[in-house]
């Protein structure tokens, strides 16, 4: 089931770098936050902690439910339908992310840990989520896309503090949960802004302030 | 029930403010909700700081020591004449038609929500909920400085929102490792609260504190504009409208910095001083990196912005120097760049406003056209570039003996020099900008409220180039103590 629920992870993240559309973008992160919930309850079942039950709720109905909501609805409004554009061709994307995957294992297996007994196996996911989340932000000019390469991060950080020490204190995770949500709806008001203005969702067009 | 009063003034004056913003009072509403706030702020200090008790709720989930209350009465001070100079400021706005009303009721309502977030920050104990309050300034403050709306606005404010959001994502990271560090000496309740962490400091795992350090350093270095990954600073704090860019240089530049020293204080006892030098080099690279573009800089708002980067360089310099004197330096240079800086940048946001351009070349002779405004300007100028007898000259000075007691005659020395460069770029376009004949306009008077919020500043730049007051170097002591492991 571990193994299972990390490859659901690391293979939905990778889709990422081959999609052309964005509403695609958001199905996976849809999919990788259920992977996310499912690995809370699994956890739970494990330790009987009860705020990590609560967490896997959270991730269900906040990351699951409405962040994907809330891109969906930006993604129609503003027809940005299918200009996922990259920096990169399609085969040095693929290659980097690759690469990235496998040191996410490797940084893993090397990082001795306390208290982290149930949820070692997701760490290398969990490392690997966060490198890839900063080169979708790195790779990708379309500024929903890099709005997406910040939720990815935050699943990827979400994952390391669930497996390694059984999640923060109750308050803490909720306090997480509260500002990605507000993250993700000022993300969504400033792509509606910067669509109407810049008429495009292309980051190229905003690179007018240097030095 | 203080603390829960002042975030609850503070919500207040946002919420009444933005709700009647079709009404004019609610400028003077928003106005005297910020002075309770400063109030109540004031009352806290004197609680905690100068009857030496610490105030704690709701087990631990409210925490405040000298070290919170210094930040806090710097938060309301410089929020409190932000929200009086924003009234003058927004009306001229409205008038000229570049926003309505309602759009001014929404830029209260953030405003007071973002100096909410920064006072939450400094009055937490748990590292997570520290972290929380850092994300949440973030949020807020992106929307202020997309304020306007434009092009240049949109794009200053998404740079800020991405890298801010990634860069505190690594502090995150950085908080789990220190969080693990404990967890074999301390139960998983206690290993996130600062307190309790700092007791236990020299029990921690070294190595787990040191990467967990050097992750927060990054992440909210990111916050506090340290070079190399202060990039976003400049646009996003000349994009604002000018009461936003002087809290944000003024307090939270501060607020991400007060992050990084509450993590510092623990590491550097835990890694037996070894975690000053990360704060050295961080510091002194910061203020260098600032030379060129303070030199050769055509925006005014913007060689405003990298003076907060080498500012912000100089704070992290000297506790990087540490001992009673360097950090004693540090917090006065805290207090005095908040002054000065916010000062700066209302003369600024008046002549910005009144000359219709931030471009420095197109701006001359602001004495004979904003008499006001000009005088100011000329003495937040000479101010924040460190001459005296203002009262940056006086904290500049005190770091540069504190890294000549420290040992760190190198750096020390380096940093005269830069600063001697940095004064001689700034003074060059201030003065080409404050003389030269009177552009064919008439005379502005400047506005009440703005003259009212830069008098008060004033004050406090020229009385504090000629002697620190009592009561700030209690605070400062006090604060000092705290940051050194003193809790009661």
């Amino acid at each position: 089931m571990d193994s299972f629920i990390t490859v659901i992870l690391l293979v939905s993240t990778l889709l990422l770098f081959r999609t052309k559309k964005t509403m695609d973008a958001v199905f996976i992160i849809t999919i990788q936050s259920a992977g996310l919930a499912v690995i809370g309850f699994i956890m739970w079942y494990r330790t009987g902690l009860v705020h990590l039950l609560i967490g896997a709720v959270l991730t269900l109905v906040v990351k699951t439910f409405l962040i994907p909501y809330i891109l969906y609805y930006t993604v129609r409004k503003t027809k940005e339908h299918r200009n996922i554009v990259r920096s990169m061709g399609q085969f040095p994307t693929m290659l980097i992310a690759l690469l990235l995957t496998v040191l996410g294992q490797y940084v893993a297996s090397h990082l001795m840990l306390p208290g982290a007994e149930h949820g070692m196996r997701y760490l290398s996911a969990a490392i690997g989520l966060v490198f890839l989340g900063t080169f979708t932000i790195i790779n990708n000019k379309q500024v929903l896309m890099e709005g997406i390469g910040v939720i990815v991060i935050e699943n990827g950080l979400f994952l390391i503090t669930q497996s390694l020490s059984y999640g923060m204190p109750l308050a803490v995770e909720l306090g997480i949960f509260f500002d990605l949500f507000v993250a993700v709806v000022i993300i969504a008001s400033l792509t509606f802004k910067i669509h109407s203005v810049f008429h495009s969702l292309n980051t190229e067009k905003m690179q007018d302030l240097r030095g | 029930m203080l603390a829960i009063g002042l975030f609850v003034v503070t919500l207040l004056s946002g919420a009444l403010g933005g709700l009647f913003s079709r009404h004019k009072f609610a400028d003077f509403l928003q106005a005297t909700g910020s002075f309770v706030s400063l109030l109540l702020a004031g009352w806290i200090a004197k609680i905690v700081i100068f009857d030496g008790n610490i105030l704690i709720y709701s087990d631990h989930l409210i925490y405040i020591d000298a070290l919170g209350a210094f930040n806090i009465m710097l938060i309301a001070m410089v929020g409190f004449v932000a929200a009086v100079y924003s009234v003058g400021y927004m009306r001229y706005e409205v008038a000229e038609g570049f926003i309505t009303r309602v759009q001014l009721g929404r830029y209260y309502f953030f405003f007071h929500c973002f100096i909410l977030s920064m006072l939450w920050v400094s009055s937490v104990d748990n590292l997570g909920m520290l972290w929380v309050g850092i994300e949440l300034t973030t949020l807020i403050s992106a929307l202020l400085v997309s304020f306007y709306g434009t092009q240049h606005a949109l794009e200053a404010a998404w740079k800020y929102l991405i890298m801010g959001v990634v860069g505190i994502g690594f502090a995150l990271l950085g908080i789990v490792f220190l969080y693990m560090s404990g967890l074999n000496t301390m139960n998983p309740a206690a290993a996130l609260q600062w307190s309790s962490l700092m007791v236990v400091a020299d029990q921690l795992n070294p190595q787990w504190v040191e990467i967990g350090f050097i992750f927060i350093l990054i992440g909210f270095g990111t916050k506090a504009g340290l070079a190399p990954m202060h990039f976003w600073l400049p646009d996003a704090h000349s994009q604002a409208p000018a009461p936003v860019s002087a809290v944000l240089s003024g307090v939270l530049l501060n607020t991400a910095l007060y992050g990084i020293f509450r993590i510092f204080a623990i590491a550097n006892l835990t890694l037996h001083g070894q975690a000053a030098k990360y704060l050295i080099g961080f510091g002194l690279f910061s203020i260098a990196v600032t030379v060129p573009f303070i030199m050769v800089q055509k925006d005014l708002k913007r060689m405003l912005a990298f003076s907060s980067v080498e500012h912000m360089g100089i704070i992290t310099l000297a506790v990087g120097f540490g001992g009673p004197l360097g950090l004693y330096g540090a917090f006065l240079h805290m207090f005095n760049h908040s002054m000065t800086k916010s000062l700066l940048f209302f003369a600024a946001g008046d002549v910005a406003q009144k000359y219709h351009t931030k471009f420095m070349d197109r701006i001359f002779g602001v004495l004979k056209a904003l008499p006001f405004t000009g005088i100011v300007m000329l003495i937040a100028a000479f101010g924040v570039a460190g001459a005296p007898p203002f009262s940056i000259f006086l904290s500049e000075f005190t770091i540069m003996l504190a890294g000549a007691a420290s040992g760190n005659i190198f750096a020390a020395g380096i940093f005269a020099l830069l600063i001697v460069l940095i004064f001689a770029g700034m003074s060059y376009y201030v003065l080409k900008m404050a003389f030269g004949k009177m552009p064919v306009r008439t005379v502005h008077q400047t506005d009440f409220w703005m003259k009212t919020a830069m008098s008060i500043l004033l004050v406090f730049v020229i009385v504090g180039g000629l002697y620190v007051p009592d009561p700030l170097v209690y605070a400062i002591h006090a604060a000092v103590a705290i940051f050194q492991g003193g809790i009661k």
